[in-house]
């Protein structure tokens, strides 16, 4: 990853982003650009390589094409599914594991407010419920204070006052000015919530607005079927 | 005044270390997901153990060694038939025993094999002390330097390589510990037996316990009470230590609270 040409903290570009598990390709010429201050959604089917992209960002996995700038700290949101949650650790600990040494004033138990889990400080990560746990992975991404932040389906599986309260606390965070970019499963008026959709199926099939996507994809035939559609 | 006779003393001290370090080990590597690693590691350090006790060398040595290298074998397979490492590993575990095995008569080792596979806490002596202590001082040097590391490296282990914590050197630091861990318990309850003394007393509290230093305390607590207890059990019933430890870890998780 190299600085920008732009030096607006938060601004992320990529051009011609490529990576592949062995034989197989996993991403095409992927190009990007994240303004600071923005909550982009990044859709498409399983296997389209959001979360591939997400780690490729985020410096994870090194692409095997193709460039990407970011002016600013990167942070990630990872899957549920990376998390060991039968570990011995409170929810205050492990958003506290999110501290990096360039920390600000911001507290966990302020951020576990903010998420709705302050009366659950004290439990541990085995007595929450899948909406719990992705608010707590939400609190401890946010501990991290990074320009740029990447969140891997972080409404994935969760009822929808739950999802609603978090776009909420993400609404929040790009009005202060973070750039973030959302892997989701949404579709329909449901990306209405944010301000720049981009459509991934292993390459770029359309960006922009929400308007402007779906304007795009009506032109186009749909290569996602029925997961996408509807 | 007749002296007393202190000839348990040195085996009651040996089995309460024992009783703090296994499960203090065995709480990193239950929460680290190593502990098919940590049996593998068992069994592999019995042939460099005879090779040591055959050429008059410090077993400490030959053990490490040999346990080392049966990690690293581990690694190389699982690498090879990934999808299939429990399947590996054990491959790697039974062979290196039975290496050790082959070396007593190659080697015309005068060795005790009965003794190195379940123990003899009895038969412990100052050097089995002295091994102990160095296990214990590497297990508390360890986690003083790196304690947050492991308990990122527990939670998150990718997250934690992302965050440009020391994955490799710490889990390498671990692997040797639980090697000085595993060859110090030996002369209590034997390299086939260690296992049980690394995981009961973690199982019994590892659903409960708010930290990573608090299931350590507790487990290590349990430990205690175990091959204490066990110890003085056996010399009162005239039983092998080692054996008795290894069923009442059994009871241990037969009667846990659900």
């Amino acid at each position: 990853m190299t600085e920008p040409h732009s030096s607006i903290k938060g601004h992320l570009a990529a051009r011609d982003l490529s990576y592949s598990y062995g034989p197989k390709s996993t991403l095409e010429r992927v190009d990007l650009e994240l303004q600071p201050g923005t909550l982009t959604a990044l859709v498409g089917p399983n296997g389209a390589g959001k979360s591939t992209l997400l780690h490729l960002l985020h410096g994870r996995l090194q692409p095997s094409g193709g460039t990407f700038e970011c002016c600013g700290s990167v942070g990630l949101m990872p899957q549920r599914a990376a998390i060991d949650w039968t570990f011995p650790i409170t929810v205050r600990d492990m958003v506290r594991l999110g501290q990096t040494k360039s920390h600000g004033t911001t507290t966990a138990e302020t951020l576990l407010e903010r998420v709705g889990m302050g009366e659950m400080r004290g439990r541990r990560l085995n007595q929450l419920s899948g909406g719990q746990q992705q608010r707590v992975l939400l609190a401890r991404a946010l501990m991290q204070q990074s320009d740029v932040l990447l969140l891997d389906e972080p409404c994935s599986a969760i009822d929808p006052p739950s999802r609603e309260h978090l776009l909420g606390v993400m609404r929040q965070q790009a009005s202060s000015g973070q750039t973030l970019l959302v892997s989701s499963h949404d579709w329909g008026s449901a990306l209405d919530s944010y301000d720049r959709v981009v459509v991934l199926d292993r390459r770029v099939l359309a960006a922009g607005s929400p308007a402007e996507v779906r304007d795009q994809l009506n032109d186009m035939a749909c290569l996602m079927g029925s997961h996408c559609c509807g | 005044m007749a002296e007393l006779d202190l000839w348990w003393l040195t085996p009651l001290i040996l089995a309460l270390l024992i009783g703090l370090i296994c499960p203090a080990t065995g709480s990193l590597l239950i929460t680290q997901r190593r502990i098919l690693l940590a049996n593998l590691m068992a069994h592999s350090v019995l042939p460099g153990l005879i090779l040591a006790l055959a050429f008059e060398l410090d077993p400490t040595i030959g053990g490490l060694i040999s346990g080392l290298l049966g990690a690293l074998l581990a690694e190389r397979l699982n690498q090879r038939f990934k999808g299939r490492e429990e399947g590996a590993m054990n491959t790697v575990l039974a062979g290196f025993t039975a290496l050790g095995v082959l070396m007593v008569p190659l080697l015309q080792a005068r060795v005790d094999l009965e003794t190195l596979l379940f123990g003899d806490l009895l038969a412990a002596n100052e050097a089995d002390l002295i091994r102990t202590a160095v296990a214990t001082v590497a297990l508390l040097v360890l986690l003083s330097l790196s304690y947050s590391d492991l308990v990122f490296l527990g939670v998150d282990p990718d997250g934690a390589v992302a965050a440009k914590r020391p994955v490799s050197r710490i889990r390498f630091t671990a692997i040797v510990i639980t090697a000085l861990v595993v060859i110090s318990a030996i002369t209590a309850v034997g390299i086939v037996l260690v296992i049980a003394l690394l995981c009961a007393p973690v199982l019994v509290h590892v659903d409960r316990c708010l930290s990573l230093r608090g299931l350590m305390l507790r487990s290590a607590g349990t430990g205690l009470l175990l091959c204490g207890g066990g110890m003085m059990l056996a010399v009162a019933a005239d039983l092998p230590p080692g054996p008795l430890i290894g069923v009442l870890c059994v009871g241990l998780l037969l009667f846990k609270r659900p």
